[in-house]
């Protein structure tokens, strides 16, 4: 089956928002073709081996055509109390103004909305946008670039440096036909800047739609980016991410990514090194209920030498769940002096659930240092132990035990009531489990 | 001799064991079709089922593609051009080693293992496989005193047929896989052992294989079978004369173990991995499998990996009784423009199963070296435990190590762990050895085989000694 009869629902509006742009048309024509030339990908599939698509092509998405007006009332609970951040919201991956908070940016710096930019001053981002995804964009990368439209956009000019996070909401609200959103963001890093950026998935109601999202990072020199990405999407929520980072010489990532919500998600971080000196460090937490599957691939390509890499996830199963870790550090020939280490934990809490973890290393040079690791396991019999004989209930026990195991990830959250806030969503869900 | 001129000198280092044995043999002309099985099989003198099992494999493998999955590069083969049979010239098979062609004897003294003196001094029944046929098997009636069953396959097929029907094709079926499917249907010869019941096989039992005559596939079929509470150790060895023409080499073997059971199986292979730009060399595409069919039973794989220009191996261990145990433990040396793809699959399904994986690879020059594995465990497989190391270390700029563990857990109460680690011999380590007066070379030496201690400590003492003498000559030079 040609991929396109299974996803033309997804890309009908990209004509219909063609602008006149000649560029961003022939972008999007590319991606379309790309869309066609390949078949949905099966299990046979090295990058699908343990991820069906079946239950995503039975929903039948289609593109979001209307918008949904909002007051600003209708999000404050989903405000992170206490955090003052330049917000961007968007609502079924439209922008939209009169939820988000940019006033008074600092010079060189502009924050926005992607189909805002194309508008005003498409220049701005022509040389970037798509370019740090490439041109082999896998299926639902392609899609997306298909029917590229609107998203997040930050540009920082060199030098400049945001004493507050940037925050992306994104919001989506369910209709009666399930909806599919494909945001698109860009952000662009020049030399020795520095940004927070906090992109969280969240919803008003209880509803079966998709997300499909594609963020385009790059670094310049010495940039540094600290990233947290919360997912808690809907619990029937279907949700896919795509990251592209690329990182200038000496330059910081840091990504904390926690994967909580949705009933199939499937996040794919790509992480190519650019310059010398550069480190990232990829951390990440998923929790895994009753009928979820989520699906976590990591690819980090040390292509120049002497670059630092730390991949860190953690994951706890307690439902009829599934999750999937496939982590692969690829060391070229000539990038000498690496150094990578990769570890996956997990945590299995009741009969039914199910882990597959894949952590690959490709190494073609010789002066490096790489590790890998990778346990799968309960929780400790004499931890529970110790905590029973000093009156601690069971379930509160096991509570604690599974939030100390998460803790090592979700203590990177900053600002404090942003760790306050997903650590109670995640010790809410634990209490179910046990 | 510096480092660098060291690696220099491996990379460059030949092959030690390279000449081919001048003998007659008698070979059918290339190419495969079903007339090419039928005579195999006729030659052979084979049973009507054993016909029927080997044209229903070819039926398949006709079906199928070959896979190209492996992280593995070399020109597409055909399977037209190889010839599928090849037996050494003899009368009525001999009956004592004076009856046997003496330029084979002189092959196996140049290549440091005299018959002979195995016989002698180290009690190891000898079942030495020159080319395809079995020419010498000794210390049978030592065994057969046991009970033990140890024999050419192909004598098996004619006087213990029953086990053959039984179990031959029962832990790899040939709808395996491409290269299973084309070893069932033109295997030539191969080893069958079969210990009843109880009985701990007095002796280690070992064979040689030895790849010989131009142009001449080696498709050797190996089955073990240990009946509950037995015990055997069985060594399998191999060596081959330098050559030019690329050697595919597809061999089966398949282990049953049944309750209380422990089979170890060791492998040292030193085939011709062709020369400096990768010319010739064997391609070595194996499938072994080990079948714990039995409660508390064992099947352990032990191999040392030196020679062959294509590696691709996975020994596996379906661990299907409860309390059974798999154990793999490998050291793998690529130089050259050797690439080896391998590693093992530990398949849990019965209750409190464990499995613990050791996998040392070295990959120096040019060479190109992949682990590979898996281990599963399903949802009735309540209280398994793996323990899985694979450690890479790497000789030289131009060579690449890697990683592709999948680990799939099902069940709640199972625990598994996977360190991987990939280095460089450390210049601390070089240094220190250098300033208490060791010679590069034999400070490298060292290092390497205290890397690889975990392994040999598996093997029998005899081949220990030879395996750890095999990756000095592997790595002469790298090692001063």
């Amino acid at each position: 089956m040609s991929a396109v009869s299974g996803f033309e629902q997804w890309l009908a509006p990209a004509e219909a928002a063609a602008s006149g742009l000649q560029w961003l048309a022939t972008r999007r024509g590319e991606a379309r073709a790309r869309v066609q030339g390949q078949g949905v990908p099966g299990t046979k599939q090295e990058a699908w081996r343990y991820t069906s698509l079946t239950r995503l092509l039975e929903q039948g998405f289609s593109a979001v055509a209307e918008s949904v007006p909002l007051q600003p009332e209708a999000i404050e609970h989903l405000l992170i109390p206490g955090l003052e951040a330049w917000r961007v919201v968007l609502v079924n991956g439209r922008f939209a103004p009169e939820l988000s908070a940019l006033a008074g940016l600092p010079a060189g710096v502009r924050i926005g909305s992607l189909a805002e930019i194309l508008r005003t001053d498409p220049d701005a981002v022509k040389d970037r946008l798509n370019t740090i995804a490439g041109p082999d964009q896998p299926l639902f990368s392609a899609l997306n670039t298909a029917g590229l439209d609107d998203g997040l956009v930050v540009l920082m000019d060199a030098g400049t440096a945001l004493a507050r996070p940037v925050e992306l909401i994104h919001l989506s609200v369910g209709s009666e036909t399930p909806r599919v959103a494909q945001p698109r963001h860009l952000v662009v890093l020049a030399a020795g800047t520095q940004a927070h950026l906090i992109e969280r998935y969240v919803t008003l109601t209880y509803a079966l739609y998709c997300t499909n999202s594609v963020l385009e990072v790059t670094l310049g020199a010495g940039a540094v980016l600290e990233h947290q990405r919360i997912q808690l999407e809907s619990p029937d929520a279907f949700h896919l991410a795509a990251l592209y980072v690329r990182l200038g010489a000496a330059s910081r990532y840091r990504c904390t990514n926690i994967a909580v919500g949705a009933s199939w998600a499937r996040t794919d971080l790509t992480v190519r090194f650019s310059g010398e000196h550069a480190a990232c460090d990829l951390q990440g937490l998923y929790l895994v209920g009753e009928r979820q599957l989520l699906d976590v691939h990591l690819d980090v390509d040390h292509c120049v030498p002497r670059c630092v890499s730390r991949e860190y996830f953690k994951g706890i199963l307690y439902g009829k769940g599934r999750a999937v870790f496939d982590g692969c550090v690829h060391v070229a020939r000539d990038a000498q002096q690496t150094d990578a280490a990769m570890t996956n934990r997990n945590l299995i809490l009741c009969e039914g659930a199910e882990v597959d973890t894949k952590p690959q290393l490709e190494i073609e040079a010789d002066d490096v240092k790489c590790s890998h690791g990778t346990t799968v396991g309960q929780l400790d019999p004499e931890q529970l132990f110790y905590l029973r004989s000093r009156g601690i209930g069971a379930a509160l026990a096991r509570r604690m035990l599974c939030l100390g195991f998460a803790g090592e990830i979700l203590d990177a959250l900053t600002p404090e009531a942003l760790r306050m806030q997903v650590t109670q969503e995640v010790g809410r869900r634990l209490e179910q489990a046990t | 001799m510096t480092v660098s001129s060291a690696v220099e000198a491996i990379v460059t280092s030949e092959y030690e064991h390279g000449f081919v044995t001048e003998i007659a043999s008698d070979t059918l002309p290339p190419g495969l079709d079903e007339g090419v099985v039928r005579a195999i099989s006729a030659r052979k003198g084979e049973p009507e089922f054993m016909l029927d099992y080997r044209l229903r494999a070819f039926r398949h493998w006709q079906t199928m593609t070959a896979p190209r999955w492996a992280q593995v590069h070399y020109p597409p083969i055909d399977f037209q051009a190889i010839s599928y049979f090849s037996a050494p010239k003899s009368k009525d098979g001999p009956k004592s080693l004076d009856e046997i062609d003496p330029a084979l004897l002189e092959t196996y003294t140049k290549l440091g293992i005299p018959i002979e003196e195995q016989m002698a001094l180290s009690g190891i029944a000898v079942d030495a496989v020159f080319d395809s046929v079995s020419v010498a098997t000794t210390f049978r009636t030592q065994l057969a005193a046991a009970g033990v069953i140890f024999c050419a396959i192909s004598e098996a097929v004619h006087d213990h047929p029953d086990l053959i029907k039984q179990y031959l094709g029962s832990v790899v079926p040939h709808t395996d896989n491409f290269y299973a499917a084309l070893n069932a249907a033109v295997f030539s010869d191969g080893t069958f052992v079969y210990v009843p019941k109880g009985v701990r096989c007095p002796m280690e039992l070992s064979t040689y294989f030895r790849i010989n005559a131009r142009n001449t596939g080696q498709f050797e079929r190996t089955l073990i079978i240990a009946e509950a509470g037995s015990y055997v150790s069985y060594l399998e060895g191999c060596t081959a004369p330098m050559r030019d023409e690329n050697q595919l080499h597809a061999a089966v073997v398949e282990l049953i173990a049944m309750d209380d059971a422990e089979i170890k199986y060791s492998t040292v292979q030193n085939w011709y991995p062709g020369d400096a730009k990768g010319r010739g060399g064997i391609y070595n595409f194996v499938t072994k499998r080990g079948d714990c069919r039995g409660a508390r039973s064992k099947i352990s794989w032990t191999q040392v990996e030196t020679g062959s220009a294509i590696t691709w191996k996975y020994p596996s261990c379906l661990l299907r009784g409860d309390d059974s145990v798999g154990e793999f433990y490998s050291v793998a040396v690529t130089k050259g423009r050797q690439q080896a793809d391998t590693g093992t699959k530990m398949i849990h399904l019965g209750r409190n199963t464990s499995s613990t994986i050791v996998s040392k690879g070295i990959a120096a020059g040019e060479g190109e070296q992949t682990y590979r594995g898996l281990v599963r465990i399903a949802t009735k497989a309540a209280g398994a435990r793996n323990h899985t190391q694979c450690d890479s270390l790497l000789i030289g700029a131009r060579c690449a190590a890697h990683t592709v563990p999948y680990i799939e857990v099902k069940n709640p109460t199972a625990q598994t762990e996977h360190e991987a680690t990939t280095s460089k011999i450390s210049d601390d380590q070089l240094f220190y050895c250098r300033s208490r007066g060791l010679t590069a070379e034999d400070a490298v030496s060292m290092i390497v085989n205290g890397f690889c201690k975990e392994v040999f400590k598996q093997l029998p003492m005899e081949f220990a000694v030879e395996a750890q003498k095999l990756l000095s000559i592997s790595l002469e030079g790298a090692v001063g």
